[in-house]
């Protein structure tokens, strides 16, 4: 579904992703976890077109994207949910989800699927977006997403800002896309919530992956308890 | 099928080298940023593919020692909860630590070829090594109780003992070294026993034996011949599973095989505590990437000799170094001897010369037992001294 070989990129001169390789097959929940600056919305960024990459590759269903515009990524049945959701708040709910379905010609049967996975929305379809509190933000955003019938979900830091509640209806959602046939590569720096919903994960330190494997295993890993579980310290030999 | 984790042991090849791929850059940017010795060697070099391989400098077997006991742990020794301790080439003690994970990923390897043998829940599974070697055993129990099978563990009973446990409990899978099961089939021989009545189905051996020697231990135990391969370095059992057609598959989604100038050298893709790039294992072999009827894809390897020099007694690794080192401890010291290994111990004939002669029978007999016994203590192996006179020693050396 996606793969991505020795991608490397940056900004002017700083090279932030220093050749990474990853792949997500289909039907399967992966996540990208890592610390605050490790390169994960970069590399995200790097993989739908936003930034150019400096050398690798990038495949999306099959088809070779590397360099593509971001639009066009779209037209490859991967869809972005960015980082801080950027719902258009001066809109009202229905019209962000039209806006996300403008390549779907049935895209009102769309957003009546998304109002019945997420129903708070459909109450408040008039409602001006920026208004709504910050789950139901992150529900739009994955709901404009969902319209363009994706089959490849790419989510950038879904549980940003939100209180622990909503942080596990956000994830209990992206979890259940899976079960409808929808492939997610989810980006994350709540590694615990990541794992628990993901199949596979894979581990960003500083723009390289430092581990790949089954959630499970990756939550009993040293590495990954000493950089997100508070488990610390300094020394590689103590 | 007989296969335990169908997902791995069978995937397809382009899928398999993709996760290699992957897991070995994620391998390198661990290593270089844990672990010195690495981080000097891969200074500079970056593998874009599984070609790149051969870029690497491989580790050989004096770079573990140089950086005993925890030189080359990619993570702080309070990670690790097992230090399990073997003899490294040469007879030099070398160490391989465990984190919880790889605890886990051991018992799942090892329970892959349990299954391959046959193993299943219903089944109790005894592992008997007899004397000597301990460390398989342990990485067998793993992997039995990860298939929930009884398992009746390692422990230091004597063969007629184990002859008891075999009939009391009914095993369905022996795990045991080829010296023990032989002595076993002895045991079975000499007391009369109807093997066909111990209802073993499966003698798992922790070694590789040619196939004229698995024939005899067929016949004499009434029960099908399977055989594991691991090396101490990088995890035995685990590195391999054998299949029903008798072919050592290498678990490629955790291990790299490679064949260089007939030399095995293994990379761990997954191991946490330990890691090693591209390690000279000191084994010849041939690797063979053709489709195996089992089903399973992993390369299929036909393990060779030793390349530096290791023999067996009794199952303990020993090296020629090791002999001379414990003779010089003694009388016999800078005496020409002669060496004759046999399965279960070292006969040394002791050329007696002017300066070592004695005309009494009990001075040359107190040698002698001094010798054995050094051999007994320092390297955990029963010798046999003999001593012979100059024209005998010739005529032994032209014998051997």
């Amino acid at each position: 579904m996606l793969r991505v070989s020795n991608l490397q990129c940056g900004y002017g001169s700083l090279e932030v992703i220093k050749g990474v390789s990853l792949h997500v097959s289909g039907g399967e929940i992966v996540a990208l976890v890592g610390a605050n600056g490790a390169g994960k919305t970069t590399l995200l960024n790097s993989i739908v077109g936003l930034l150019h990459p400096w050398h690798g590759k990038v495949s999306i269903n099959g088809r070779e994207t590397t360099g593509q515009p971001a639009w066009r990524s779209v037209f490859n049945s991967a869809v972005l949910v960015p980082e801080g959701r950027r719902i258009f708040g001066d809109m009202t709910v229905r019209e962000n989800l039209v806006v996300g379905g403008y390549r779907n010609a049935a895209r009102h049967l769309a957003i009546e699927e998304v109002f019945d996975r997420f129903p708070k929305l459909r109450e408040r379809q008039g409602q001006l977006a920026g208004t709504l509190s910050g789950g139901e933000q992150q529900m739009l955003a994955i709901g404009r997403a969902l319209v363009a019938r994706p089959r490849l979900l790419l989510l950038d830091e879904p549980s940003m800002g939100l209180a622990p509640l909503l942080v596990k209806e956000v994830f209990r959602a992206v979890r259940d896309l899976k079960e409808h046939g929808v492939t997610v590569f989810l980006v994350e720096q709540n590694a615990v919530g990541a794992l628990g919903i993901a199949d596979r994960a894979y581990v960003l330190e500083t723009g390289e992956i430092v581990l790949e494997g089954d959630t499970a295993d990756l939550l009993h890993n040293p590495e990954v308890k000493r950089a997100y579980l508070g488990k610390g310290y300094k020394e590689v030999w103590e | 099928m007989n296969i335990f984790d169908r997902r791995h042991e069978t995937m397809a090849r382009a899928e398999l080298e993709l996760f290699q791929l992957e897991r070995l850059q994620a391998l390198l940017a661990r290593l270089r940023r844990n672990v010195p010795r690495y981080k000097k060697t891969l200074e500079g070099i970056s593998v874009e593919s599984l070609k790149d391989l051969a870029k690497i400098p491989p580790t050989a077997p004096r770079e573990l020692a140089a950086a005993f006991p925890y030189g080359m742990f990619a993570l702080p020794l309070r990670e690790v909860i097992r230090l399990q301790s073997f003899v490294g080439p040469g007879g030099m003690q070398l160490v391989n630590g465990h984190t919880r994970n790889d605890l886990i990923q051991w018992g799942r390897l090892a329970a892959r070829q349990l299954v391959a043998a046959g193993g299943t829940a219903h089944d109790v599974i005894q592992i008997g090594f007899g004397e000597g070697t301990f460390a398989q055993a342990l990485g067998y129990m793993l992997g039995a109780e990860m298939i929930e099978a009884s398992v009746i563990p390692q422990d230091a009973y004597h063969t007629e003992y184990q002859l008891a446990m075999m009939q009391s409990y009914r095993a369905g899978i022996l795990v045991t070294t080829p010296t023990q099961a032989l002595k076993l089939a002895t045991a079975i021989e000499l007391r009369g026993i109807d093997p066909q009545s111990l209802q073993v189905r499966t003698v798992l051996l922790s070694r590789p034996l040619p196939p004229d020697e698995r024939e005899i231990l067929r016949r004499a135990l009434f029960a099908d011949i399977r055989c594991g391969f691991g090396v101490s370095e990088v995890l035995d059992p685990g590195l391999c599973t054998e299949c029903a057609k008798g072919r050592l598959h290498v678990n490629e989604d955790q291990f790299l095989a490679e064949c260089e100038n007939g030399e095995l050298l293994v990379t761990t893709l997954a191991r946490e505590a330990m890691p090693l790039l591209r390690y000279r294992t000191r084994i010849a072999c041939k690797i063979d990437r053709e489709k195996c009827l089992c089903g399973r894809t992993g390369a299929v390897i036909t393990p060779g000799e030793r390349l530096d020099g290791r023999f067996r007694v009794n199952e303990m690794p020993l090296y020629h170094n090791q002999i001379v080192a414990v003779l010089e401890q003694t009388r016999a010291a800078g005496h020409p001897f002669l060496l004759n290994i046999s399965e279960d111990r070292v006969d040394i004939s002791v050329k007696v010369t002017g300066e070592l002669f004695a005309d009494t029978v009990s001075r040359m007999e107190n040698l002698r037992v001094e010798i054995e016994s050094e051999f007994l203590n320092r390297l955990g192996v029963r010798a046999n001294v003999s001593f012979l006179g100059p024209k005998a020693f010739e005529e032994r050396e032209r014998d051997l």
